[in-house]
């Protein structure tokens, strides 16, 4: 649970359609990424030149969706589920509805500039519109939305929806900067827009420039802005908003355009409250339009029947490749009721926890399910704790001992252990940014980290013991967020091999994470990273003074390498400089990833192109694809 | 009494109150609301953050949170309660009304099926003490007492739903099966009807060969997928319940009583016809209808063939109506059961309450809701099914031993009179106390059953709140489950006093 439901901005993380045979991605930055619009990461992989067979789905090395020719809408219905939480409304953005439980659905019912391969790999969704890189200095890029494109009214997507969308970002342009966290009246700030989302417009701070329902716009970022390819997803229908709120869409759009906060208040209301519904039955269909595959419109099949499913319909407006099959359910169901739910046709396709019995009570299912494995962006790591008094300090233990530390973890006996039984290409992780089964891994890997913590060396171990100083029986918390049987594993056989060099490794798991980590009782946390996303994001692990730097690490080299990598575009510097942070990373020991977490898919062997997705998206990136053989 | 009332009522509150005060304190300690957000790398992770505080007020203490609550609560007092929003903004005032709607619907037959199967075998089980079936009863009942809910939802699940739905598709009965399944139910019968050894051997070889047969027969006419009663069946069994009332109320001795039962099943009959039309594509609120014509029917039945007991010729008039009634619904629904199977080819799902866009007529709408009730209904019963026989044995054993029954039996009164009229009344007053207490214990019982079967109720509720470590749904769940079980025993006391006119002082 707590891995998945950190979803963020989702500029429609999902889109519809094939894509195209060569997505040639000149911007991609191969990101590994959540499923939502904006997360961070590291860039590592980039220049994600796909494999571009197409063809078979999920064919080998195929990241992006496969093309599946022409397709006829087949009148069936597929049963899903992501969990018991019910869909909120269209809008995913607002804080209210920003998860994946939300998404999910309201992904399916909008279409986006890009979405994301099953490796994380941004591709541009060319049904939609197409982007490039105008000018470097200052970063411009210039949008194209499709012709074809339009809302379920018929009305045009254009650059109307998107100067909306900026706006809801609460520019501060527009709106003034929020007060800072200190401020008093910080308290009681509520910004216009109830937004997750505000990068665009803290980096673009003129917004969009276009045409009143014009079809292309440029975006200008005053500061190079590596992650650009995620700030512009998907928008949500800017008439409506007009009209909801007593505009004409031209006053809207002249309104923002010349920085009215009060003219646009009307329509921020309709944006936070408008497209949600919390009386848990159908929207109108006018005012919660679809630019996707699928809709909410009664009239076409859908249907929500409150606490238990809802099901949608197929969206004829839509210009793209029409869905696969013409309905999609989403069952509201708890994730341990899923096995059996698929086993007795309930569902026909679960992304369930992946554990070891789950993976075993699904292979008892027989050939009737098939069952994929894979792993999902988001790693198991282990933080030291630089404070003071902790025997990683420097004046304490020091290197010496985190290096004696690192060299008796078994991470490969974790990985053999606790990983391999449910995904058996499972290996031990050894890079903070890049994941295994990311393209440019072992590149990556091989330019960082000379593979001297690979194997459990207690010999050595005890050299570094003795030599750090620190007492024999050195007290080590291990800290971790408690109630995950797999952590209380790990720390065991840690604990099991680095007693023997010295240290007391003492499981310090309390309830919530997040006491732990602040109240600073650990010597080393173990948790996890979700996703990331884009080329920035995991810098606030790193910096010393990040907000993800809970133990304190304090590095001049890779500071100025984050500081670099958050000004250029340029691929190859921002690979090099990733570089740079990682060796420093494993040199002075800042933290040991560990593993990647396993991804498990299962679904009804009738059904074709179901495909695991390791970014937070999920399976149901491609849910429009999915379709029944018989 | 009111003074009695009164005081219940003032020492009721504070207990709700003090239980308010820590039930939010120790789920606001429970653990770290913002975690999965801690572990995130968004770049709006703080953003979420923020308004994830916002919503929760998570930077005030506890104990003002839990002020703020209160003072939502206090609003009840002019109906308009407002128990604030959960962590993710949504208003819970919705979420409950939502919630607990499910979780009665799930609750209610379970409670009812319970009382009534449970009280049923403990009186059986004390009139037959230490026979077999008193065995077989309390062993089950212990057995089904220390059975883990969750595990027994999930076995249910895999035989009862995913199995049966394997079976259905082409179902037959092996012959083994069949002799196992006769076998069992002879030896049931014969234990419960008791008897000497001659009897009970009679009993049991008739019993366990009708069900072979009946079994066998089924099998050949392929009964499992396209089952009836027929309207003879349906007679039979309003005959049956006409017969069995009138034994248990007035014996052999009033003959006019047992007419007026026969009349209501003639009545009946007529009515199938008359109704044909209505009985096979009803609506609600023409069985509404139907349902008040018949229990009028059986009223004026009552009355005119009543003599000098009118009052016990009607009540047995109308139940014989009623046995009547749901036989022609049982009928209507194994009829439809055909159809049901061919817009659903596997009729029992294991999550929901029902199928997602179901479409069909009346009887298989019914069915597609019904047979989703099934599941968590009989893990519900089954658990409370223990209490109830226990409680009701010893109660009816202990009154059983009483002076005043064996004065009863030796003034000459009939067993029957003896164990409806004087034994089972008193010994069902203790009774009260547990079907209150449990009504209230079985909204909160269900949190598991209705987490295994999917169902959203008050237990998904509580379940959801306290994994986020939302004090807010927590909170609503508690002020329901909270006052339904302290309103219930008070109603019980209160009851009590009603019923023994000793503790009326």
């Amino acid at each position: 649970m707590a891995i998945v439901a950190a979803g963020a901005l989702v500029l429609s993380a999902c889109t519809s359609g094939t894509s195209e045979d060569d997505p040639t991605n000149e911007d991609g930055q191969g990101t590994e990424a959540e499923g939502d619009g904006e997360g961070t990461a590291a860039p590592g992989d980039d220049d994600a030149e796909t494999t571009s067979e197409g063809g078979e789905a999920g064919g080998e090395g195929q990241t992006s969706k496969p093309d599946l020719g022409d397709i006829t809408t087949k009148d069936d219905n597929i049963f899903y589920s992501v969990g018991a939480d019910e869909w909120a409304g269209l809008n995913a953005n607002t804080t209210e509805t920003n998860s994946v439980y939300n998404q999910v659905v309201s992904g399916r019912l909008g279409s986006s500039f890009w979405y994301y391969g099953t490796d994380g790999t941004i591709y541009p969704d060319t049904d939609f519109g197409t982007y490039k890189v105008t000018s470097e200095d200052p970063l411009t890029v210039e949008y194209t939305i499709s012709d074809e494109a339009v809302w379920e009214d018929g009305t045009p997507i254009t650059y109307n929806d998107f100067l909306f969308d900026w706006a809801a970002n609460n520019p501060p342009s527009i709106f003034g900067e929020p007060p800072a966290e200190d401020d008093p009246a910080a308290e009681d700030f509520v910004p216009a827009f109830n937004n997750v989302a505000s990068d665009w417009g803290i980096y673009v701070p003129e917004g969009p420039q276009g045409e009143l329902d014009g079809k292309t716009f440029t975006i200008e970022y005053p500061e190079p802005y590596p992650d650009y390819t995620l700030m512009v997803g998907g928008a949500l229908p800017a008439h409506v908003a007009a009209e909801q709120s007593g505009m004409t869409p031209e006053e809207l759009v002249t309104a923002i355009q010349e920085g009215d906060a009060e003219a646009i208040m009307p329509a921020a209301e309709f944006w936070n409250t408008g497209w949600l519904s919390p009386d848990k039955t159908l929207p109108d269909p006018m005012i919660a339009q679809s630019s996707g595959p699928y809709t909410i419109d009664a009239a076409k099949g859908a249907e929500w029947s409150q606490g238990e499913y809802i099901t949608l319909g197929p969206n004829d407006k839509y210009w793209g490749p029409p869905p696969a099959t013409s309905n999609l359910t989403f069952r509201f169901a708890a994730p341990e009721t899923h096995v059996q739910a698929l086993s007795n046709g309930d569902l026909n396709i679960i992304e369930p926890q992946a554990t070891v019995d789950t993976v075993q009570q699904i292979e008892a299912l027989g050939d009737s399910v098939t069952m994929e494995t894979g792993e999902s962006m988001t790693f198991e790591h282990l933080d030291f704790n630089f404070a003071e008094g902790s025997p990683w300090h420097e004046d304490n233990g020091g290197l010496a001992a985190r290096e004696a530390f690192a060299l008796c973890v078994p991470r490969q006996q974790i990985v053999d252990n606790l990983i391999k039984p449910i995904t058996e290409d499972a290996v031990v992780m050894n890079s903070r940014e890049v994941f295994p089964f990311q393209e440019g891994y072992e590149e990556h890997v091989a330019a960082i980290y000379d593979g001297r913590y690979d194997q459990v060396d207690l010999e050595a171990a005890k050299a570094k013991f003795e030599e750090s100083g620190l007492e024999e029986g050195t007290e080590i918390r291990i800290g971790y967020g408690a109630g995950n049987q797999r952590r209380v594993n790990e720390v065991a056989l840690i604990k099991a091999s680095c007693d023997q060099v010295g240290f007391n490794i003492v499981d310090a798991s309390a309830p919530g994470l997040g006491d732990v980590l602040s109240s600073g009782d650990w010597e080393i946390a173990l948790f996890a990273w979700a996703g990331s996303g884009t080329v920035t994001g995991s810098a606030f692990w790193y910096e010393s003074d990040g907000a993800g730097n809970y133990g304190g690490w304090v590095n001049e080299a890779a500071d100025a390498a984050w500081e670099t990598i958050s000004t250029t575009l340029d691929e190859e510097v921002q690979k090099e400089q990733l570089a740079i942070v990682e060796t420093e990373a494993w040199n002075t020991l800042h933290s040991i990833p560990v593993f990647a977490h396993p991804g498990v898919i299962a679904y009804d062997s009738t059904l074709d192109n179901v495909i695991h997705n390791s970014s937070q998206t999920g399976v149901a990136w491609n849910a429009e694809q999915w379709v029944r053989t018989e | 009494m009111l003074r009695f009332i009164l005081r219940r009522l003032g020492i009721s509150a504070l207990i709700l109150v003090l239980g308010s005060v820590f039930l939010f304190f120790i789920t606001v300690f429970s653990g770290d609301p913002l975690e999965d957000l801690r572990e995130s790398r968004d770049r709006n992770r703080e953003q979420l953050m923020e308004a994830r505080i916002r919503n929760m007020n998570l930077n005030d203490p506890w104990y003002v949170r839990y002020w703020t609550w209160a003072v939502g609560v206090g609003k009840c007092i002019t109906l308009n309660c407002d128990l604030g929003t959960d962590s993710r903004g949504s208003d819970i005032n919705t979420a409950l009304v939502n919630a607990a709607g499910s979780t009665l619907r799930l609750v209610t037959l379970a409670t009812v099926l319970a009382i009534i199967i449970g009280i049923t075998m403990g009186i059986l089980a004390a009139i037959r003490q230490y026979s077999g079936f008193d065995y077989i009863v309390t062993f089950a009942a212990f057995l089904f007492f220390s059975l883990p809910v969750f595990w027994v939802a999930v076995l249910l699940k895999e035989y009862g739903a995913i199995r049966f739905n394997n079976w259905i598709a082409d179902p037959s009965v092996s012959l083994t099966a069949a002799i196992i399944i006769g076998l069992l139910f002879g030896l049931v019968l014969a234990s419960l009807l008791g008897g000497d050894l001659r009897r009970k051997l009679l009993t049991f070889a008739v019993a366990g060969l009708v069900a072979f047969g009946a079994i066998t027969y089924f099998d050949m006419v392929s009964w499992w997928r396209q089952p009836a009663l027929g309207l003879g069946l349906i007679i039979l069994v309003a005959l049956g319940a006409g017969v069995l009332l009138t034994y248990l109320t007035v014996g052999r001795t009033n003959r006019k009583i047992f007419y007026a039962a026969l009349t209501t099943i003639v009545a009946g009959v007529i009515g199938t016809f008359v109704f044909g039309g209505w009985i096979t594509e009803p609506t609600y609120p023409l069985l509404l209808l139907m349902f008040a014509i018949s229990i009028v029917s059986a009223i004026v039945i009552g009355w005119f063939w009543g003599g000098w007991d009118k009052r016990i010729a009607i009540w047995v008039s109308i139940g014989t109506a009623v046995a009547f009634g749901l036989a022609t619904i049982l009928d209507q629904l194994l009829r439809n059961w055909g159809p049901f199977l061919e817009r659903k080819p596997r009729p029992i799902s294991t999550i929901g309450s029902g199928s997602p866009n179901f479409e069909g007529p009346f009887w298989t709408g019914v069915w597609d809701w019904g047979v989703q009730l099934i599941l968590p209904t009989v893990v519900l019963t089954v658990i409370s099914l223990a209490s109830y026989s226990r409680y009701t044995r010893a109660s009816m054993l202990e009154t059983i031993r009483q002076d005043y029954v064996r004065t009863a039996r030796s003034k000459g009164l009939s067993e029957r009179v003896v164990i409806t009229k004087h034994a089972l009344r008193n010994a069902l007053i203790p009774i009260t106390t547990i079907v209150a207490f449990d009504f209230a214990g079985l909204i909160g019982g269900a949190v598991v059953t209705e987490t295994v079967f999917g169902w959203k109720g008050m237990g998904a509720l509580f379940q959801e709140g306290l994994t986020r470590v939302d004090p807010g749904p927590v909170m609503a769940f508690y002020l329901v489950t909270g006052t339904a079980a302290v309103l219930m025993n008070m109603i019980a006391d209160i009851a009590y006093a009603f019923l023994d006119p000793r503790i009326r002082t």
